[in-house]
């Protein structure tokens, strides 16, 4: 049975027409050319793979390792623990996401 | 106000007749029509499953994220774009831009935006009963998105406009980019329409109006018969065509080749009724056109019709050019290009300002095919069935006119090639 990663590199390989070898865990979804809204789809294609229904709140997921940890704990049913949830701004001590972070599921809008 | 001379110096079509300018004028010339039976799962489903439909490719041109990315109409419009641009010479690769991406706008129509796209998203929500639509859904059914496209991919970072006045979105986006440069406003603007309505829903909600044609039994092809008495209505078609207008003085400096020139822009509102047309509608955005061009009546050598086939429309124009051009109405060949290329609602005026362009440097008159029936209330030289040859052509109209009531007509004059 393939892992979470493996399929995952399936669907990264077959909708960005990325090398094998460049998908790892550490990997970088931004220097992967995968940007805000390239999450925002590949979200909907981890919702058809994994048969999951993502959660409405927005999550801060920048590498493949926070996408892959961020499935299996939905999977799991327990609370997703990776990447930092966004919180709201009106709340002073938020944490501002790092330069070019994916705030999603729900793109931003102007 | 000094106006200034706006040349075309480029060329950009996605057509049921060809894939550039010069294919699309040959298929036209040669009365060839881009009208077929759809060949669509649910075309059965149709009263009159005929269209022009364009023979396009996206694979050809886009890479598979930007397909996922792009509506069927955006694909079209970045093509016919792209086309025009590389035949303008302006952002050749081994040249300095020709202009200051500032000073270089974008100027689309549009009719119905991305049909396929909010069409996909129904059949999800309704058809489907999924909960979900695509992520992209917004961005590519909202209807500036073939403009903004352009933009993104040229760097033009001058204004960005989308037009959508129903079948006369690419005349009025051509007539507003002209007033851009001609006013000293702009140096440069890509300027034209893109439509892709063959969507199911949309082909069902155009059935729904009752203004479709029947299919013509022995012919399919023939279904639009623009002036003929036969005529039962107009066959949707799509595609995109696309200009590059420029300040005259600056195409000259810089020794571009010149298809033709901008005179003017005519534009009138009906304030009558939604859909049926107007005689002093479409006389008054004639009038205006000449006089926004400073010519006569008698400087007009041919017109390019908006003869979409409908009852109401060829015989309201008829008239309407009898009322601008009296007896000289009679003198003029008046060319229905639709009959080939179907309506091509928000993409047809660009497409048809094009063909007019190359008729006039081919010195022909394009045929109005299927006209095979005379009509006492459609009574001028529509050229018949058969292209005109060996005429001269100097200055032309490409009359748009549309549902809503807003009327656009282009005054156009032949090129000179590349003046030194």
């Amino acid at each position: 049975m393939l892992t979470t990663f493996e399929r995952l590199r399936a669907i990264l390989v077959r909708d960005y027409q990325l090398a094998e070898q460049s998908i790892t865990m550490p990997a970088n979804l931004e220097s992967l050319g995968i940007d805000s809204l390239g999450v925002a789809e590949l979200l909907f294609s981890i919702e058809d793979e994994y048969r999951i229904t993502l959660p409405p709140e927005p999550v801060d997921l920048c590498t493949v390792g926070e996408v892959v940890d961020y499935i299996d704990s939905l999977i799991a049913g327990r609370k997703p623990t990776a990447g930092a949830p966004v919180k709201s701004s009106a709340n002073t001590s938020t944490v501002t996401p790092p330069h070019g972070a994916s705030l999603l599921p729900v793109p931003r809008m102007q | 106000m000094t106006r200034l001379r706006v040349a075309v110096t480029g060329m950009g079509v996605v057509s049921p007749l060809g894939d550039s300018a010069q294919a699309a004028f040959i298929a036209a010339a040669a009365g060839r029509s881009g009208v077929v039976l759809l060949d669509l799962p649910s075309a059965q489903r149709l009263i009159a499953p005929v269209a022009a439909a364009a023979p396009f490719d996206a694979t050809a041109h886009f890479e598979p994220r930007q397909i996922r990315m792009l509506d069927r109409v955006s694909q079209f419009a970045l093509v016919a774009a792209k086309q025009a641009v590389t035949d303008s010479g302006c952002l050749a690769c081994d040249l300095p831009p020709a202009h200051a991406p500032e000073r270089c706008g974008v100027f689309l129509g549009t009719g119905m935006g991305g049909t396929h796209t909010i069409d996909e998203g129904y059949q999800s929500l309704y058809g489907d009963g999924s909960d979900r639509v695509k992520p992209f859904t917004v961005l590519m059914g909202m209807y500036n998105a073939p403009a903004a496209w352009i933009g993104l991919t040229h760097g033009f970072l001058g204004p960005n406009f989308t037009y959508t006045t129903a079948c006369s979105s690419s005349a009025v986006a051509i007539g507003e980019a002209w007033l851009r440069v001609a006013s000293g406003g702009l140096d440069m603007a890509v300027a034209g329409g893109a439509e892709a309505p063959l969507s199911f829903g949309s082909l069902k909600a155009w059935e729904a109006l009752r203004t479709l044609a029947t299919v013509d039994a022995a012919q399919p092809s023939a279904s639009c018969k623009p002036f003929s008495k036969n005529r039962s209505g107009m066959v949707l078609g799509e595609g995109a065509a696309m200009l590059v207008l420029e300040a005259w003085d600056a195409a000259v400096a810089r020794g571009a080749f010149i298809h033709g020139e901008v005179l003017g822009c005519g534009l009138s509102n009906d304030a009558g009724h939604i859909t049926r047309p107007s005689v002093p509608g479409q006389a008054a955005a004639m009038r205006n056109a000449l006089q926004s061009a400073h010519l006569d009546p008698a400087d007009i050598d041919a017109i390019n019709a908006h003869g979409t086939g409908t009852a109401a429309n060829d015989a309201t124009e008829t008239e309407a050019i009898k009322c601008v051009f009296g007896s000289r109405a009679h003198l003029m060949p008046i060319s229905a290009t639709k009959a080939l290329h179907g309506h091509m609602l928000g993409a047809t005026g660009a497409l048809e300002c094009v063909l007019s362009l190359m008729a006039m440097k081919h010195r022909v008159a394009l045929p109005t095919m299927h006209l095979d029936s005379a009509d006492p209330e459609c009574d001028l030289d529509y050229v018949p069935q058969m292209v005109r040859r060996d005429l001269t052509i100097r200055t032309m109209l490409s009359n748009s006119f549309a549902f809503g009531g807003t009327n656009a007509v282009l005054v156009l004059r032949i090129g000179n090639g590349r003046v030194q």
